[in-house]
């Protein structure tokens, strides 16, 4: 390595999504910020393909103290109250920003940003552009990011943290052709993202693979709540290579209905007052349980299904929808959908305060990497809130962050040599060992968890993490690293699984017998970190 | 159940940095049914050949990562089925490597709206009209596809949509279109190809380019031959001068066939077969005649207004629309005829009348015609953008030249540069787009080339040494040379 191939700035963000693109735009206005993302701006991470929506309060009716209780309530009141007050509080703020940079979301007729209603929340607050809300805030934030002083890394994957003593200083990344690359940082943003690609049918896109969360597990970083993945409740079945890409949860906000393969509309067993629009935990597991009990479709799912829509208001509120189901022979105007759960988030992740800062000096995080927000079930509309709040919180944070002195710990980097020249000893192609995991994952560590089976993926977990990933060029040795990534993540979840020993919101343990509602459950987090694990018990 | 079945594909393969050129490589994989061609390339790379290097992401059409080219047409490779025997090659930009091309300078280049500290929601209307121009996912098919590219100053379709997109929003301060000029305006021939190849669909020449023209228009930014151009259609409703006897001065209104009537047509002459090409008018009237089509030619027509529409001069548009539809319409004619692609691109997508309107080929084809005498000759094909894209077009022009030539052979199809304005305001362009269809020609080995439009007959003949002729006068030919075959 030359010193010329090393970056210095005041701020890194590792990440280009919603909240590291938030981050970027906020850091930048105090001090040289640099942006690093392993796919190309404003086309990587999952809030370019979010759907449904951004929940905000902007009407008199509504209130923050009851976008509160629904987010407690829909979370399973796991979630740190702290964190939820700042993203009730401050989510329409964070809107009005998106507003004056020139997003685009819809209109209502009376001038207002339009809202529609979403699962588990008793006001209508879900604000969206259509079908493509992400999308609109990614190009927002993308004009933004051009208009700024950010430099951008594209194409470039960090690897590992670098660490000062205690403090993380930096980051240790590969380019597409799988050369080194340092950057040292007086302060680091952790926006990496969720993970569920660890799972068989995930709604999550290539870059979804828990980098964020390996990073700061091996960093020192401690993190809550990594049991707690949204299965989301529809996900596409069908084609094969397909399925689990999401449907969003507009088609239900918007009055679509779900019916099984006897055509008897079901979700009166399980949610009688919010049917359809109940929590995505609850109609998750009420999708799964028809499937299990024998009345889903041949492809495993069940209807979901829009055709009492008039033609109008599905093209002009469900445009992606229609189109995506055309490109694979099905026109949900006339004919219904088939879904099943996929999962789709982890509310688990590196634990925050507030103000975005980790358990490790120097290192901020912000998004789907962060546990705490979202609880133990995430309402639909939160994400892309969370993104905007805490990504300005962590870039602010980070911004404010003292100017040190850089040095590389020579010793960390041939670390990281010493790693990658392992690869080409390796034995396993990557996606051999990723093929195992994900359908190991989707057995044991799915809607439906067992103590016993946690076991015996926690088995199959060590044994995959003993194979060695083979890199056959320089290229390759990044699917290697990301491998290392999935297993550190997949170790998280299915070791916070077996310390959760209750059934809340998304983690449902069917070996335990759960004597309390949630709100009176004696457990808080689980925690884990390279020093220790445990679960808390906030009331003994 | 999941049934597998094995696909045969061949992938361009290409190392600038140790190859000296692409070349393709073939695989075989087993495929799951329904597979899209992604998901052939994770099987490739993960089974056959790790270092094959493609881009993509969120697998879901969203976020324009995966575009490639399959069989030669841009396409997102997470969309589109993959089938056997396909061919799978980079966007035509500069390749990294592989399938992987260099997206990010092209990105960077899309601008970035200024907007007002204060700036407030904008109206439901203002949203709704920004709306089609927003659902872009930056994949940049359109840029790759684009001839203007090639050979002028562009920076690419895309970049006027996001020009638009900023025009159309009340919160961005800055007066771009002195920016949209420079990053060449003017330059787009209007052929639609990049609608073509978007997967959003994005109607980015009409609803982004001509409406920039406009705004350029009401700032007298105009080109100065554009301008003079809306100036004579307003003094003579015509948009060329006259210089020679017009169709419309050469024939009467009512024009009865030797042949008994099948039917009957209104006639749309358009300004270049009145005043600039008038023999090939009178070349269809021949075969109309010959086939039994009554042709009834309103005197009263004007220019269709195209020439302004694809500049941004729409000022005149509404007095000419009004007197070609009445034209027509107090003459009691339900199918109006066009023999020029842009009228009848015009016709269709830019009026709304009470008569149906349809292409000369269509007429021809959808009657059927009397065969004509194949002609001793090898003939290509050039398809008019205002005909292949704008009306949808390809068949019918090459059933009826198949029934008048000994040979046809294909040729790949590109705008010859004589749309939007572009012959006119930069002529140099369309020139070098013009040349572009002669190597074409050339690698064809056609001895003429046929077309149904004028301005792609005039622009095209004046860049290769080839004859480039009309269908209808290829048939007339065919018609005479069987008569002459008769009476030997």
């Amino acid at each position: 390595m030359h010193a010329d191939d090393v970056v210095r700035c005041h701020v890194l963000v590792i990440g280009s999504g919603g909240a590291g693109a938030r981050a970027a735009v906020e850091a930048a206005a105090y001090g040289e910020t640099v942006m690093i993302s392993k796919t190309l701006i404003g086309k990587g991470g999952c809030t370019t393909m979010a759907e449904g929506g951004y929940n905000a309060v902007l009407r008199e009716l509504d209130g923050c103290p009851m976008h509160v209780e629904d987010t407690l309530r829909g979370g399973a009141f796991l979630n740190d109250t702290a964190l939820v007050d700042a993203l009730v509080t401050e989510a329409p703020a964070r809107m009005a920003d998106l507003v004056r940079w020139g997003a685009v979301f819809d209109v209502t007729d009376d001038g207002q940003v339009a809202q529609r209603p979403f699962g588990g929340q008793r006001f209508p607050r879900t604000c969206y552009a259509g079908d493509r809300t992400g999308h609109e805030m990614m190009m927002t934030l993308a004009e933004r990011l051009r208009a700024s002083p950010v430099e951008h890394l594209q194409e470039m994957t960090v690897i590992e943290l670098l660490r000062d003593g205690d403090r993380v200083s930096g980051a240790v990344a590969l380019d597409r052709r799988g050369e080194m690359v340092v950057i040292c940082a007086d302060a680091t943003v952790l926006a990496t993202g969720g993970g569920t690609q660890v799972y068989d049918i995930s709604t999550n896109s290539a870059a979804g693979t828990g980098d964020g969360y390996a990073l700061g597990y091996r960093a020192g970083a401690e993190l809550v709540d990594m049991e707690m993945v949204q299965f989301h409740p529809t996900g596409a079945v069908y084609p094969y290579d397909a399925r689990g890409r999401l449907i969003t949860e507009a088609v239900r906000g918007e009055g679509g209905i779900l019916v099984n393969a006897a055509g008897e509309r079901f979700m009166h067993r399980y949610d009688p007052d919010r049917m359809e629009l109940s929590t995505r935990d609850v109609v998750a597991r009420a999708i799964a349980t028809e499937v299990l009990e024998g009345r889903g479709t041949v492809h495993g799912g069940v209807y979901l299904d829009v055709t009492h829509l008039s033609p109008e208001t599905i093209e002009e509120r469900l445009p992606i929808m229609l189109e995506q189901f055309l490109q694979f022979g099905v026109d949900i105007r006339t004919q219904p959908m088939e879904v099943a759960p996929t999962a789709h988030h982890l509310m688990g992740g590196l634990r925050i305060t507030p103000e975005a800062t980790t358990t490790i000096p120097g290192l901020f995080a912000c998004g789907e990497v962060t546990g705490g927000v979202h609880g133990a079930n995430r309402l639909g509309g939160n994400a892309l809130a969370d993104t905007q709040v805490f990504g300005k919180r962590a870039g602010e944070s980070a911004g404010r962050a003292p100017v040190r002195a850089h040095s590389v710990d020579i010793a960390q980097v041939d670390a990281q040599y010493d790693r990658l020249d392992a690869f080409f000893e390796g034995t396993a192609p990557p996606s051999t060992i990723t093929d195992r995991l994900k359908l190991a994952m989707w057995r044991d560590a799915g809607i439906f968890r067992t103590g016993a089976g946690l076991r015996s993926l926690a088995a199959t977990l060590t044994e995959l993490s003993a194979e060695k990933p083979k890199a056959s060029g320089p290229a390759n040795l990044l699917e290697c690293c990301t491998v290392e990534n999935m297993l550190v993540l997949s170790s998280l979840i299915v070791s916070g699984a077996l310390l959760r020993r209750e059934s809340r919101g998304a983690h449902v343990r069917t070996d335990l017998e759960t004597a309390w509602p949630p709100e009176a459950s004696p457990f808080g987090h689980t925690y884990q970190s390279i020093r220790g694990k445990g679960i808390e018990g906030v009331r003994p | 159940m999941n049934k597998t079945k094995p696909l045969t594909v061949r992938v361009s393969r290409y190392d600038p940095a140790t190859d000296d050129a692409p070349r393709y490589e073939t695989y075989t994989v087993d495929a799951n049914e329904g597979a899209r061609v992604l998901h052939v390339l994770h099987a490739i790379h993960d089974d056959l050949d790790p270092s094959l290097s493609y881009r993509y992401c969120c697998g879901s059409g969203q976020c324009g990562s995966c575009a490639v080219r399959v069989n030669g047409e841009p396409a997102l490779a997470c969309m589109k089925e993959a089938e056997d025997g396909m061919t799978v090659e980079p966007l035509n930009l500069p390749v990294i490597k592989d399938l992987t091309v260099d997206l990010a300078p092209l990105l960077d280049r899309l601008a970035a709206p200024a907007t007002a500290a204060d700036a407030q929601l904008p109206t439901k209307e203002e949203i709704e009209a920004i709306k089609p121009l927003r659902d872009c996912i930056e994949c940049l098919s359109c840029v790759s596809e684009c001839p203007a590219i090639k050979v002028a100053e562009f920076l690419g379709p895309t970049h006027m949509r996001q020009e638009m997109r900023i025009a159309l929003d009340p919160r961005c301060t800055d007066d771009r279109i002195e920016k949209a000029i420079e990053e060449g305006l003017f330059t787009c021939t209007t052929c639609q190809r990049c609608v073509q190849v978007c997967p959003k669909e994005i109607r980015t020449p009409g609803k982004a380019i001509e409406k920039l023209r406009e705004i350029a228009n009401r700032k007298g930014l105009t080109l100065p031959r554009h301008v003079e151009v809306a100036n004579l259609v307003r003094d003579t409703g015509r948009s060329v001068v006259r210089t020679e006897a017009t169709f419309l001065e050469q024939v009467p209104e009512v024009i009865e066939p030797d042949a008994p009537v099948r039917g009957e047509v209104g006639f749309f002459v358009g300004c270049m077969y009145n005043g600039r090409v008038p023999q090939n008018a009178l070349d269809m009237i021949e075969v109309m005649k010959r086939n039994g089509i009554r042709v009834i030619v309103p005197h009263d027509q004007v220019c269709c207004g195209s020439p302004l529409i694809r500049t941004g001069q729409t000022w005149v548009l509404e007095a000419l629309k009004k007197k070609n539809i009445a034209a027509f319409e107090s003459r009691g004619i339900a199918t109006v005829m066009t023999m020029c692609a842009g009228c009848g691109s015009t016709l269709k997508n830019d009026y709304d009348t009470p008569f149906e309107v349809k292409d000369v080929s269509e007429i021809l084809t959808e009657y059927g015609i009397e065969p004509p005498a194949k002609l001793d000759l090898r003939a290509t094909y050039h398809d008019p953008c205002h005909l292949l894209r704008g009306q949808g077009i390809s068949a019918q022009p090459r059933e009826l030249l198949r029934m008048a030539v000994k040979e046809f052979v294909e040729m790949p199809n590109q705008c010859c540069g004589a749309g939007g304005g572009v012959r006119s305001g930069l002529p140099e362009e369309a020139a070098a787009l013009g040349k572009l269809r002669d190597e074409e020609i050339r690698k064809t080995g056609a001895e003429i080339v046929v077309t149904i439009c004028p301005f792609c007959e005039f622009h095209i003949s004046e860049n290769t040494d080839r004859p480039v002729k009309n269908i209808c006068s290829v048939l007339l030919e065919g018609y005479r040379e069987k008569d002459r075959r008769k009476g030997h």
